[in-house]
């Protein structure tokens, strides 16, 4: 019965390709009705499946044939429930997949067969140990916020300026903004990857900004030139957008935000950040450029609450 | 090796033997040379015709090409005349025109043996003559004895196997036609088995009817032959009807065709037939004589090499005794096992199961056996290999 129950399936689903393997089909069907209501399967499909197998193996080992023939009762039902398994957590990850664009959920960058680039999970990471207690970031009033300032709720997004995948969540971020319009709006916490040479200036520099109320312009523009960043490039940046040169260059000579950087980051490491970007929506986490979807739904979710 | 009987050469006219196979089900379905396959070829592209109603070419080509596969036929039975082999489907259609053409009366019985293929059971039962069967010997060797005490005035036709398909052993056609004949019964004998590996005289054996099948002489499949003695088959009613079988009809009345023609209805296998004429010529030209020496030498280096407290022969131990059959079961192990196994890992071909004598296992409780049936093309080597790989599977157990 177990060989029948075990074909059944893999048999059922060849079958919608190859008429052969209807017919298996059909008899692994009728062999597993008959033995269940305890009649002989007459279709002999459960020994002939045993046969091949033993015969397959018996060409290179006598003696793993011997094994598998005495023991191919349990060995099938490890079989079944490994098959259970894998069916249970396979339809779990398309879940995942297709609720969060990563089969392992959003909080995960694991490895998704479904997204084998990881182009939805992929984020520059610290290789840093997660923490035992976990301390949900909170607002601060001295970060900035983009979109409007008063709504229902606000997304806390630990990004890095030099990251190239908090740069792919930014269209998915503006899409977020203009679907939500009024009800969402999104504090970027700057969350320094020490291995990205330029984070911790361009987070100073947008700071910088921030002082002369012109965060979200010069937010977008570091993004836009992410791949050219250099020292030079912050004051060049800040003349183009109309900025106070002077006051801009002092305050990137000075390093006036660095403890404001630093404490971003530190509260980050506080609430598990391993890499950016990551999104806290309320107590739940979205990790890496995830598609709009996985936003819409947790947002949604979020706003009912 | 036999004098004058080098299977080396007899293999190189088989095809499909170039596979790295080992096939020993030829009981079930021969083999096929590469002369038959020709002959199958040779009609549909020089003379795809009619026989016996066009009077062109190729029509005229295609009668004188079956006319000959008739005369090739009865030359490989010892039949003496051409008209006296009907051609036929297979065995099965043959004893099924002999159970509904032969006048039996309501009472009439039949004798069987208790290892008739189911062909030559069914439609007797179907029919509803009564059958008597002969309980075979302990080695499931013909009981003579027994026969003898089955006749009564009811008996009018002994139908019986001549070599066993289920363990290859021979009936003494003779003595039971000559049994038959003292109690005016006839006989009809199932040859399909025996007419591909024996040398067959219809008149020395005395049978009045033989049937076989050509797919198991090294003939194409869809063709067999039904031998009878002249003045039997003119006694025969019509069993199909219509083209072919009459001569001349009216809306009311029709005239029956000479023999064999009266009950060969509706266009022929012609390709077949031809290919049968091949496949009867190939066995004349190797002797069947040497082939039944050829099978038997076989048989016995199976049967020493695979003597074993776990083999379960079917038949009696004496390998000269069960022709080309080797039909076994291992013990713990079902023959669908046995079979399957013997297949994926080595390519070796045996048939398991009932072999359509299902009426003898229900009787012996059994669910069936593996059998491995032995032919011209096989080799001492391809023996040795299949021992080897039964003797393995019996430590499996």
């Amino acid at each position: 019965m177990a060989l029948c129950l075990l074909a059944l399936p893999i048999f059922a689903l060849l079958g919608i390709f190859s008429l052969k393997y209807r017919k298996l089909t059909k008899d692994s069907l009728e062999c597993l009705f008959k033995t269940v209501t305890l009649r002989k399967c007459e279709s002999g499909l459960d020994e002939r499946i045993k046969a091949r197998i033993t015969g397959s193996l018996f060409k290179h080992s006598t003696k793993t044939a011997k094994f598998v023939y005495h023991y191919y009762k349990p060995l099938t039902w490890i079989f079944i429930i490994l098959i259970i398994w894998s069916v249970y957590e396979g339809s779990v990850g398309i879940y995942n997949y297709s609720a969060y664009g990563n089969c392992n959920g959003p909080e995960s960058t694991g490895f998704c067969a479904l997204d084998p680039t990881g182009k939805n999970s992929k984020t520059s990471d610290l290789n840093m140990v997660v923490p035992e207690e976990i301390i949900l970031p909170q607002l601060q009033e001295d970060d900035p916020l983009i979109g409007p300032q008063n709504t229902q709720l606000t997304i806390i997004e630990f990004g890095c300026y030099a990251c190239p995948y908090t740069k792919r969540a930014e269209p998915i971020v503006r899409q977020v903004l203009e679907y939500y319009e009024g009800k969402v709006n999104i504090q970027f916490k700057t969350f320094i990857i020490p291995h990205h040479k330029d984070a911790f200036n361009a987070a100073l520099a947008a700071n910088c900004a921030n002082a002369q109320n012109q965060y979200e312009v010069y937010h977008n523009a570091l993004f836009a030139i992410q791949e050219g960043l250099n020292n030079a490039s912050y004051e060049i940046l800040a003349s183009k957008l109309g900025l106070d040169s002077e006051a801009f260059s002092i305050c990137m000579e000075n390093q006036t935000y660095t403890s404001e950087i630093n404490e971003d980051s530190l509260q980050g490491v506080d609430a598990g950040v391993i890499g950016t970007p990551t999104f806290f929506v309320n107590k739940r986490k979205i990790v890496g450029p995830k598609p709009f979807k996985t936003f819409k739904k947790i947002i949604n979710q979020e706003l009912k609450k | 090796m036999m004098l004058g009987y080098n299977v080396e050469n007899i293999r190189e006219n088989f095809p499909v033997l170039s596979k790295p196979i080992i096939y020993f089900d030829s009981a079930c379905m021969s083999l096929k040379p590469k002369q038959v396959i020709a002959a199958i070829l040779r009609y549909y592209e020089e003379f795809p015709a009619c026989a016996g109603r066009s009077a062109h070419t190729f029509a005229k080509q295609v009668e004188l090409e079956i006319a000959k596969a008739r005369n090739e036929v009865k030359k490989l039975i010892h039949a003496q005349k051409d008209k006296e082999i009907i051609f036929t489907r297979n065995t099965t259609e043959g004893i099924n025109l002999i159970c509904n053409t032969l006048q039996l009366q309501k009472g009439d019985s039949v004798i069987l043996t208790d290892k008739e293929h189911n062909s030559n059971l069914i439609p007797w039962l179907k029919k509803g003559i009564q059958v008597k069967i002969v309980p075979s010997n302990k080695d499931n060797t013909f009981n003579l004895e027994e026969f003898q005490n089955l006749f009564d005035k009811s008996v009018k036709l002994v139908s019986m196997v001549h070599v066993s398909n289920l363990d290859g052993v021979e009936n003494p056609i003779k003595e039971i036609s000559k049994i038959a004949h003292e109690h005016n019964a006839k006989v009809l004998v199932d040859g399909a088995q025996s007419v591909p590996s024996q040398e067959i005289n219809v008149k020395k054996l005395g049978m009045d009817f033989l049937a076989f099948s050509g797919h198991k002489m090294l003939g194409p499949t869809g063709t067999g032959v039904l031998y009878g003695k002249e003045e039997e088959l003119e006694k025969l009613d019509q069993f199909m009807v219509g083209c072919e079988t009459v001569r001349d009809s009216t809306y009311t009345t029709y005239t029956k065709e000479f023999l064999p023609h009266r009950f060969e209805a509706g266009l022929q296998d012609y390709a077949g037939i031809m290919g049968l004429q091949e496949a009867a010529r190939f066995l004349r030209r190797i002797g069947l004589k040497k082939i039944q020496k050829h099978e038997i030498m076989l048989n016995k280096v199976m049967t020493e090499t695979l003597t074993h407290p776990s083999i379960e022969l079917i038949g009696p131990v004496d390998p000269t005794l069960r022709s080309g059959i080797f039909s076994f079961n291992i013990k713990g192990m079902s023959p669908h096992e046995v079979s399957k196994i013997l297949d994926t890992a080595k390519g070796i071909m045996t048939r398991s199961g009932a072999h359509c004598v299902h009426s003898w296992f229900n009787k012996h409780n059994l669910e069936g056996s593996c059998r491995a049936s032995l032919y011209l093309y096989n080799t001492p080597q391809e023996v040795n290999i299949f021992c080897e790989e039964v003797q393995k599977l019996i430590h499996l157990t």
